[in-house]
């Protein structure tokens, strides 16, 4: 694992940091904040930058588990549903015993992590595609909002997601500090365990790790399963952060998690990439769309703005080595 | 192309490829079976040609999303497509540009938003899944401009004549078939499964995949929109946010009628099986007064058996 390592994280000469993807993104965003800093002001407030990183916490925790599936070869599009149904589900489980409201957080995380795990067993032993295994889990679990919600919007009483959702913890939201650590162990689990290391190998060829020994089904499990662990946090995050939950409130993070993952240059296809990438990946997201607010255009061209911006990040940072 | 000489070669390879898709084909006759008996008026022709309407939509986005899977590709901008398709016909057609022009205009809009898809994916060599989502929000700015909320119109002989009492959804379906058979004869049809199978082989053996591979791309667009205008007629007019359901589905249709993801897998007529599966199921379930919470529930659980009941009898026999 030491060779793709190295090649992956070259030594520091000014030649391989313009090659490197996420160290790109990064120069983009900062590029992106210093000219919407001057150009409109206001942008460049610490409060508004606060505000943002706040909301690029949210995509950035779903896209820690899309960043691991995708680089396992899969891709999760349950993710919007699993956070739905996380930030729906905490008040139903609020048990009355529990007033600090740790327990009902902890049986929603256990059971968005379950979901995921559902979808893992779907993959590795049904050998269904992971597109359709997690479409069909996101109609499925449509289904069982409905029924649990119905259309109206559930309100949480709960101290932890209040905390959660509004605390300043020396200045910085407590939000954007749970992002930072689970990004830490997210990183050192991606690069630094033998676990990350197959999902590296899985993702490059499956049947290759397969001959060498790896269990590619429990691999495969796991990783969907952190996916919904991830999904679910980030679902708890909104919730604390909305005050309320409702059908639809995850819908979003789908496709932001997989623009995210791409435009930090993990490949689509698998088996190369880094969670270093998302991070600014994620946060540019929320930048462009923070960017299109501010020029106060119609639905329509909001939506052709978006669009475009990503397509011409894709071709700064995306793409893909010629095949042939 | 196929000598006189080959027919035999050429009715074994179908027979080849039918034999994956008999189980399909089987519960495909089952439920249609099923929804026959538990509503008889479908066997009329006012039944036939309602069912074939609302059949025809899905069959379409699943035609559009099986021929960029055969090729390798896969495209998430699909429902903005539709919905683009469906607000070009109500705004169009109304206006001096008449039902010819306006089926003129959303054919063009399909051809060209499909092929600009699939030069930028292609020649960009940018990975199809992230361009078609970004052309999904173009797309869809796009039919919000052209019309912001729900309106415009469709002369009413058009409607009548497409989603009325005839069945002429089902007549549009076969012809589109038989310009499928037909497409696979020309040079870019044969080039089809050759540039998803194998792209560099056939790049090496002078196959033009990059073109096969676009002109997938716009035949894709041009499906697209046309389901886009066919729901415009059946409605009576347009809005831009209708097609949003049919992206997945389209995947879930190409897939259950055993189209792979890899490329250079699967048949057209295994994509409107699944579709027909689809839509099917989704009619029966209305009439035995399924609530829609256990649509939703059973739907995906319908999805995940039939896509891994294949695998799980092909590993039956091998174990065997």
């Amino acid at each position: 694992m030491s060779e793709p390592q190295s090649s992956r994280f070259p030594a520091w000469s000014p030649r391989s940091l313009l090659r490197n993807r996420a160290f790109l993104t990064v120069l983009i965003v900062a590029l992106v904040w210093i000219v919407a800093g001057f150009a409109k002001p206001g942008f460049g407030s610490y409060g508004h930058l606060r505000y943002l990183l706040e909301l690029a916490a949210v995509i950035g925790l779903v896209a820690i588990g899309q960043t691991y599936v995708v680089i396992a070869g899969g891709i999760d599009l349950s993710v919007g549903a699993i956070v739905t149904v996380s930030a729906v589900g905490v008040p139903l489980v609020a048990l009355s015993g529990d007033s600090s409201g740790v327990l009902a957080v902890l049986i929603i995380l256990a059971a968005a992590t379950s979901i995921g795990f559902l979808n893992g067993l779907g993959v590795a032993y049904l050998r269904i595609h992971p597109m359709i295994m997690t479409l069909a889990m996101a109609t499925f679990l449509q289904g069982v909002l409905i029924l649990i919600a119905g259309g109206t919007a559930i309100s949480a009483q709960n101290p932890v997601l209040a905390w959660l959702g509004n605390a300043r913890v020396l200045g910085i939201p407590a939000g954007v500090l749970l992002w930072a650590v689970v990004s830490a162990a997210a990183l050192a689990v991606l690069h630094a365990t033998p676990f990350g290391a197959r999902l590296f190998a899985l993702g490059a060829n499956p049947l290759a790790s397969a001959l060498s020994g790896i269990n590619v089904q429990a691999t495969t499990m796991a990783v969907y399963a952190v996916s919904g662990l991830t999904a679910g946090l980030a679902g708890v995050l909104i919730l604390g952060m909305n005050g309320q939950g409702y059908v639809g409130i995850g819908d979003p993070y789908l496709l932001a998690s997989i623009a995210a993952v791409v435009l930090g240059g993990t490949s689509i296809l698998g088996g190369s990439g880094s969670y270093a990438g998302t991070i600014p990946g994620a946060v540019l997201l929320v930048t462009i769309t923070a960017l299109i607010t501010v020029v106060n255009a119609s639905a329509g061209w909001r939506s052709i703005l978006f669009g475009s911006l990503v397509l011409l990040l894709l071709l700064l940072s995306g793409r893909e080595s010629q095949r042939r | 192309m196929i000598r006189s000489g080959d027919t035999a070669l050429y009715w074994r390879a179908q027979r080849e490829r039918n034999r994956g898709l008999l189980g399909l084909f089987a519960v495909v006759a089952a439920f249609l079976a099923l929804y026959a008996y538990l509503f008889p008026g479908l066997l009329t022709v006012a039944g036939i040609s309602k069912f074939a309407q609302s059949w025809l939509p899905l069959a379409l986005v699943a035609m559009a999303q099986a021929i960029l899977m055969l090729t390798g590709g896969i495209s998430l901008a699909i429902g903005a497509t539709v919905s683009l398709g469906a607000v070009i016909a109500a705004t169009t057609m109304t206006g001096y540009l008449g039902v010819a022009g306006g089926v003129v205009a959303v054919s063009a809009a399909g051809l060209a938003i499909g092929a600009l898809c699939g030069v930028i994916a292609i020649r960009l060599r940018l990975p199809a899944i992230i361009v078609t989502l970004a052309a999904a929000f173009i797309i869809a700015g796009l039919a919000l401009l052209i019309l912001p909320r729900p309106g415009g119109a469709i002369p009413g002989w058009f409607s009548d004549l497409l989603a009325g009492n005839t069945p002429a959804a089902l007549f549009i379906l076969i012809f589109i078939a038989l310009l499928w058979k037909l497409y696979l004869a020309t040079p870019l049809g044969l080039s089809l499964y050759a540039a998803g199978e194998n792209p560099v082989g056939a790049y090496r053996a002078g196959v033009p995949v990059d073109a096969a591979r676009i002109a997938a791309y716009a035949i894709s667009g041009l499906l697209s929109t046309l389901a886009g205008l066919f729901i415009a007629a059946q409605t009576g007019s347009g809005d831009p946010v209708i097609g949003q359901a049919f992206t997945l589905n389209s995947i879930a249709a190409a897939v259950l009628g055993g189209v792979g993801f890899l490329g250079g897998r699967g048949t057209m007529r295994g994509a409107i099986a699944g579709s027909l599966l689809l839509s099917v199921m989704i009619n029966v379930m209305f009439f035995l007064g399924f609530s829609p919470v256990a649509q939703y529930v059973a739907q995906g659980l319908i999805i995940i058996g039939a896509v891994a009941l294949p695998q799980i009898t092909a590993r039956f026999r091998r174990t065997r």
